[in-house]
């Protein structure tokens, strides 16, 4: 089946080009988000199955986002994505919600897809 | 006061007391009252007159003396009630000047000055209500009718009705009463808040007071109550009270000047030059006034400064008095004391001239402790400073070249799927793909160089944890969780790195250990390799970070022993 993607990240041009590479490899973009809070709201809104989200963002970081998502037992699944590496960040990945991480070199539709589908 | 007006007021006194008992011996056929009392208050106003003599004979420059001859005259002028008219008149006038006296004595004890602004006013409102009720009196009281028929007439009775003297008598008994609580209120306030000299002088005087009031209360409700024997002993310790006051009075002046004496002991104490802390000790000692500061000058900053180097502002509290020290003309100190030394300013000067020499001495070493402190505290503003731009510049790369660099890979990526079979194009694209890929990987290192991430949002310990997995031999590295402030981080994970980096690259070590621990308030974190040591301890890198250690009151240590591996230890204060 076809994924219902939200991508949120603060720079537009990343959310282009993952748009198209995430589009050519058969997912349906629902969503763009620039910042946590709208990122919740439109995550809320358009019910997408899987949230592509970027742990450096202008408000609230993606791993409150993450917290957030999580509240609802039927939210999407989230994968975590930074030019960091995983890393960098420390325990706080293996402490947030989300299903996985991406690091932005290695995304790719059969990346998120393996994440995907270990939903079920 | 001079020496002259002192014999002067002294004769005078001497005079008013000789006529007041010849009077009292000598024309007192209609007395109310034994020749015996009357003689004896006399005596007793001639003891407060004498030791009010004492004092403005030994200390002229306080009027504390002279308020204490005259509350004596006052009071001996109650004895002229009992004599002809014209003594007796004046009496009348003169003897309601004991309330007002009794308050400006108290309150001006020990100085000799009032002080606070509510203390003035009410000394002067004082004055004021015994300015205008002592003539009321005078020109209302008609004694011949009331109490005392066999007293002489009240000269300058104008007014005959007994209702207009009872209205008078009223409103002065009024006034009498609220100027008397006033006076404990403020008293009990002045004892609470004073320090040092000041509450040393005023002990023995207000214990004499307090003695004098309660006998004179217990007399009071012995009599009423009928115990006339009881009564008597008590009015007879009111009295023996009421002598120890004056001489209370003295006791508490000599109480604030003993320390006259210790001038001697304080030059010679002041000769082995003591650090500043040691002279404010030996001067407060001298004075005897613990809680005595001194604040050191500093020319070059205009600014007063504390004997640890601290900036302090002499004048903060209006209650302390301020002496300025300096020689010719050059401001050097200033001593911040009790105000009851500024009576005997001889004593504050001779102190001043003496720790003068040492003074000036301490002066310096205060100087060069406060630009110390400065360049010390500049130092760590200047490490902090520049963590802080790097931070700036690690999160610069990261949202800025380091996404556009992301996105055109991610471009290169979508047109290399789209691309078909053209094998010439194909090969150009994952060229340049390799060539992004391999900038960001350095842009990343160099940001990760700058200032990790991982060491804002995690702390030491995560931060420590990264460098270990990237770094190309075992790296074993014991911390716990704990978090320091942001420039104790960084410069441990910089003594880290800096360690690891040489281990690696000159040591040729195999294994390298971490430990960071925490003692005493310090973090101490050591670096210790296998390799071949003999590490350069003058190198750019090595310095650097001494300096950063250092910047921030740490220490940093090398041990490098040739063959015998490199261990890199740096204690910093973090509490």
């Amino acid at each position: 089946m076809a994924w219902t993607v939200l991508i949120v990240d603060d720079h537009a041009g990343f959310r282009g080009f993952a748009r198209r590479l995430l589009e050519a490899d058969g997912f349906i973009v629902v969503g763009e988000a620039g910042d946590g809070s709208s990122a919740v709201e439109a995550a809320a809104r358009l019910r997408p199955a899987l949230v592509l989200l970027d742990v450096m963002l202008p408000d609230i970081d993606g791993f409150a986002v993450a917290r957030r998502l999580a509240e609802n037992v039927s939210g999407p699944t989230v994968v975590l994505t930074s030019s960091r590496e995983a890393e960098d960040f420390g325990g706080r990945l293996d402490r947030s919600p989300a299903r996985g991480f991406i690091h932005k070199d290695d995304l790719s539709g059969a990346a998120l897809a393996a994440f995907a589908d270990g939903d079920g | 006061m001079s020496r002259r007006l002192v014999v002067a007021v002294g004769l005078t006194a001497f005079a008013v007391t000789a006529t007041t008992a010849a009077l009292v011996l000598f024309a007192h056929d209609f007395q109310p009252e034994p020749l015996g009392d009357s003689l004896g208050q006399v005596v007793v106003d001639g003891i407060w007159i004498a030791c009010g003599l004492v004092a403005c004979a030994r200390w002229p420059e306080n009027r504390t003396g002279l308020l204490i001859v005259a509350l004596g005259l006052a009071d001996m002028s109650n004895q002229l009630y009992w004599d002809a008219a014209v003594p007796f008149t004046l009496a009348t006038l003169v003897s309601g000047l004991m309330i007002p006296l009794t308050a400006h004595l108290f309150l001006a004890f020990p100085t000799g000055r009032l002080t606070g602004r509510v203390e003035r006013r009410f000394v002067l409102s004082a004055y004021a209500a015994c300015a205008v009720l002592a003539p009321a009196v005078a020109l209302t009281s008609n004694p011949l009718a009331e109490d005392c028929p066999d007293c002489p007439d009240n000269l300058l009775r104008v007014v005959g009705s007994s209702a207009a003297s009872d209205a008078v008598d009223l409103v002065a008994t009024i006034a009498v009463a609220a100027i008397f609580l006033t006076l404990a209120v403020l008293l009990v306030r002045r004892l609470r808040v004073a320090r040092g000299p000041t509450r040393r002088a005023l002990a023995p005087v207000l214990l004499a007071a307090a003695a004098a009031l309660l006998f004179l209360v217990a007399a009071t409700i012995a009599e009423a109550f009928g115990a006339t024997a009881a009564a008597g002993v008590f009015y007879e310790g009111t009295g023996f009270a009421y002598i120890a006051i004056p001489i209370a009075f003295l006791v508490g002046l000599m109480r604030t000047r003993l320390q006259r004496s210790g001038v001697a002991d304080l030059v010679v104490e002041l000769g082995s030059s003591p650090r500043p802390p040691e002279v404010r000790d030996a001067i407060a000692r001298t004075l005897g006034d613990p809680s005595l500061e001194v604040a050191f000058w500093l020319p070059e900053e205009g600014r007063y400064v504390d004997p640890a180097g601290q900036p302090v502002d002499p004048d903060a509290d209006p209650g302390r008095a301020v002496t300025p020290l300096g020689h010719d003309g050059n401001r050097l100190a200033a001593l911040v004391h009790d105000p009851s030394l500024l009576d005997d300013p001889q004593l504050v000067e001779a102190v001043g001239a003496a720790a003068t020499l040492t003074l000036e001495n301490a002066r310096l070493q205060v100087e060069l402790r406060a630009q110390l402190e400065e360049v010390r505290a500049s130092r760590a503003r200047l490490v902090e400073a520049e963590d802080a731009e790097r931070r700036r510049i690690e999160r610069d790369l990261h949202d800025g070249a380091q996404q556009r660099l992301l996105g055109i890979r991610l471009a290169l990526q979508l047109a290399r799927d789209r691309i078909g079979d053209d094998a010439d194009v194909e090969a150009l694209l994952a060229e340049a793909d390799a060539e992004v890929g391999g900038a960001l990987e350095e842009l990343r290192a160099l940001a990760r160089g700058i200032h990790p991430a991982v060491l804002t949002d995690e702390g030491l310990g995560p931060a420590l944890g990264a460098l270990a997995r990237r770094a190309p031999v075992p790296v074993d590295v014991a911390v716990n969780g704990e978090r320091f402030s942001p420039a104790v981080e960084a410069t441990a994970y910089f003594v880290a790195c800096e360690a690891l980096a040489n281990a690696v690259k000159h040591a040729g070590a195999s294994r390298v250990a971490i430990d960071v621990t925490r003692t005493n308030g310090r973090v101490a974190i050591a670096v210790a390799d296998d390799g071949v040591g003999g590490a350069d301890l003058g190198g750019a890198g090595l310095r650097g970070l001494r300096d950063r250690v250092e910047a921030l009151d740490g220490r940093l240590d090398v041990s490098s022993p040739a063959g015998g591996g490199t261990r890199v230890t740096a204690a910093i204060p973090c509490a």
